[in-house]
């Protein structure tokens, strides 16, 4: 036991005196996430003064002033769109939906004909697109409005004009629609630990080899599996160290938040960062076993790098499946390391409640995951650790 | 002491049709008694590096016996490792720990508490004069300063016996000179010294005695003198060269240093 913590206390110092890769880990995994997260809070409260302006961007408002007047009596000012409008709407530099008005609008109200009318948007241009619903809205607002009074003249109730009601209801809580905006916290601390292990990982493997250090280190009566477990140890606890660093990172990015509706939304207290560091410390685990499992046959640095990118990128990508899956989220998903933690950590920031299945199953395979690695390691040590 | 008989280990290269075997090592024999410095002279390829790995328990010998102090290194290794210093040829200190950390890691290893490593490394430190370094990280230590931590390394835990592999590759004179003076004060203390090595001037100046290595077999043995006179030569070079390619060891399929 002594032994393999001298073991994990020497790989310890090792790694924490690797300044330059700990600050390039750090720099890129605890202080990127809190930024895009700040980043998108002030495109979101740009988005949210816009709805506030209650402004309308028009072209020809004045061959229609009943409806100036309607919208007008709904508190919205109308301004007039820049002449290139279109032009500025395709490169982004102009950010509202315009309305275009006809010349005969009036003419055509008063036949009882439909004029006809354009709002211009970009799909592209998201700013743009989001003012649409409310233009549209306003719109068919005073549609209904010239075609209740025509039916009210005419003596016919308002309701037959309905013959359906709509109501739409959102069944996502605040929490949740909060969470498609912080969806992205779990991937910032998954790949925390990814790379917060990987260079601890392949340095203490690979590294060694090359270094030519392994040889003398094997020459030791110390057991090869205490060995790997010390080693073991110590690469986790890089991965653990760094994804608290990240998970604390989260919270002053939490004042910065411009976005008022967004801070109010966003739920991230110690109890989520808890269960945040509850989820990732076995993932950590199983991370460096299998980034040393994948390194320890490898003769350089350089090759073992190589070799990981497989499970760099299958722990990258796989929290993509829930995208991609149009059938939402399956059970097998817990199974599968990255996913699954992903999962995990998404239900904590929406405030849903956590079954033992959910929180036991990847731990479960992260454990088993670490044994047969760590088995693997020691084996390749016994065996064929030098040729 | 360190005793070994008719050694042999067979490397198998490439996979498949391309494979091949190689036969490292084939019929190594030595006896180091304590007290004394046994070399192991033989060109590159010949083998020895492979039979200082089998005694240090990283391959494991085809066939073949090593005993250290009376103990089986191949049935129980550990307790023989723990009998043994290893300076291999590839020194590998941390770059990123002192001095004073590599070798204290090892006496870690070597289940030593902290108490009982800290009089050992200033000892050792004294021996080697190495005190000025041990507080520095090994990362920029010229060879001569890496040789000599990887060599205290190898004796924080004050072993019986020492394995050293090329132990003055890429030494200047100042640091060979060094060298052999400690291993000379480890001798004098009754130690069991074992140095691989292909220089002749090394074995003339420090070795008891000397087995000649050539193609995975032992081919000859003897003090310096009786080398010389076996081969009737005057020059130590001139002997090796005859005790090692003479026509019946050539015959003997190559070895391979790994």
């Amino acid at each position: 036991m002594s032994l393999i913590f001298s073991v994990f206390k020497k790989e310890m110092i090792d790694a924490l005196r690797d300044r330059k890769t700990l600050i390039a880990v750090l720099l890129s995994s605890v202080i990127i996430g809190p930024l895009v997260l700040v980043m998108i809070s002030f495109m979101v409260s740009d988005i949210e003064s816009r709805a506030e302006k209650r402004e309308v961007y028009a072209i020809g408002m004045e061959h229609a002033p009943s409806l100036r007047n309607y919208i007008e009596r709904q508190t919205f000012e109308i301004k007039t769109a820049p002449a290139d409008f279109e032009a500025q709407l395709r490169k982004s530099k102009f950010s509202n939906p315009v309305l275009v008005v006809p010349a005969d609008f009036e003419a055509k109200i008063a036949k009882g004909e439909a004029p006809h009318l354009e709002i211009i948007t970009d799909s592209a241009n998201r700013a743009a697109a989001t003012g649409t619903g409310n233009l549209t809205r306003m719109v068919s607002g005073f549609n209904q409005e010239r075609a209740s009074i025509l039916l009210a003249t005419r003596g016919v109730s308002q309701g037959s004009l309905k013959s359906i009601d709509v109501d739409e209801k959102d069944l996502a809580n605040a929490q949740s629609r909060a969470a498609m905006l912080t969806g992205m916290i779990p991937f910032f601390l998954i790949t925390a630990v990814l790379y917060g292990a990987l260079n601890a990982a392949l340095d203490s493997t690979a590294g060694e080899r090359e270094r030519g250090s392994l040889e003398p280190l094997l020459a030791n009566p110390a057991s090869r599996s205490a060995l790997v477990i010390g080693k073991w140890g110590a690469v986790a606890m890089v991965g653990v160290i760094i994804a608290v660093f990240s998970a604390l990172s989260f919270f002053p990015a939490q004042a910065l938040l411009k976005s008022e509706t967004l801070r109010a939304l966003f739920q991230y207290e110690a109890r989520e960062a808890g269960m945040f560091l509850i989820v990732l410390i076995p993932f950590a685990a199983a991370l460096a076993a299998a980034l040393m499992a994948v390194a320890i046959r490898c003769k350089t640095f350089k090759e073992a790098q190589a070799s990981s990118t497989f499970v760099i990128l299958g722990v990258s990508l796989l929290p993509l499946v829930t995208l991609v899956n149009p059938d939402g989220e399956q059970p097998w998903h817990l199974f599968l390391p990255g996913l699954g933690q992903n999962l995990v950590m998404s239900r904590v920031l929406k405030g849903e409640p956590l079954d033992a299945l959910a929180l036991g199953v990847p731990a479960l395979v992260c454990a088993a995951i670490t044994v047969l690695c760590l088995l693997y390691v020691v084996r390749t040590l016994n065996t064929a650790a030098v040729k | 002491m360190i005793s070994v008989k008719s050694l042999a280990k067979q490397f198998t290269q490439g996979r498949g049709k391309k494979a091949r075997t190689v036969q490292a090592v084939a019929d190594v024999s030595f006896d180091a008694p304590d007290g004394s410095i046994i070399g192991l002279l033989g060109p590159n390829g010949a083998g020895k590096t492979t039979t200082l790995r089998m005694i240090a328990g990283l391959i494991e010998p085809d066939a073949g016996a090593i005993v250290v102090d009376g103990i089986d290194a191949r049935a129980e290794r550990a307790q023989s490792l723990a009998r043994l210093g290893i300076l291999s040829d590839a020194r590998g200190l941390y770059p990123r720990l002192t001095a004073r950390e590599n070798i204290a890691y090892y006496g870690a290893l070597h289940g030593m508490s902290a108490a009982q490593i800290a009089p050992q490394v200033s000892q050792i430190a004294q021996m080697l004069e190495i005190n000025d370094l041990l507080d520095r990280r090994t990362e920029g230590f010229s060879q001569g300063e890496k040789m000599k931590t990887a060599l205290a390394r190898a004796l924080v835990h004050d072993p019986k016996n020492i394995v050293l592999d090329e132990p003055t590759n890429g030494l200047d004179v100042l640091a060979t000179r060094a060298l052999r003076e400690a291993l000379r004060a480890l001798r004098a203390q009754g130690k069991c010294i074992v140095i691989s090595t292909h220089i002749m001037q090394e074995v003339e100046r420090l070795c008891d005695d000397v087995y000649v290595v050539s193609h995975g077999r032992t081919v000859a043995h003897g003090t310096v003198d009786a080398l010389l006179a076996q081969t009737g030569d005057r020059d130590f070079e001139d002997a090796f060269v005859k005790l090692a390619f003479s026509p019946s060891t050539q015959a003997l399929p190559s070895g391979v240093q790994s």
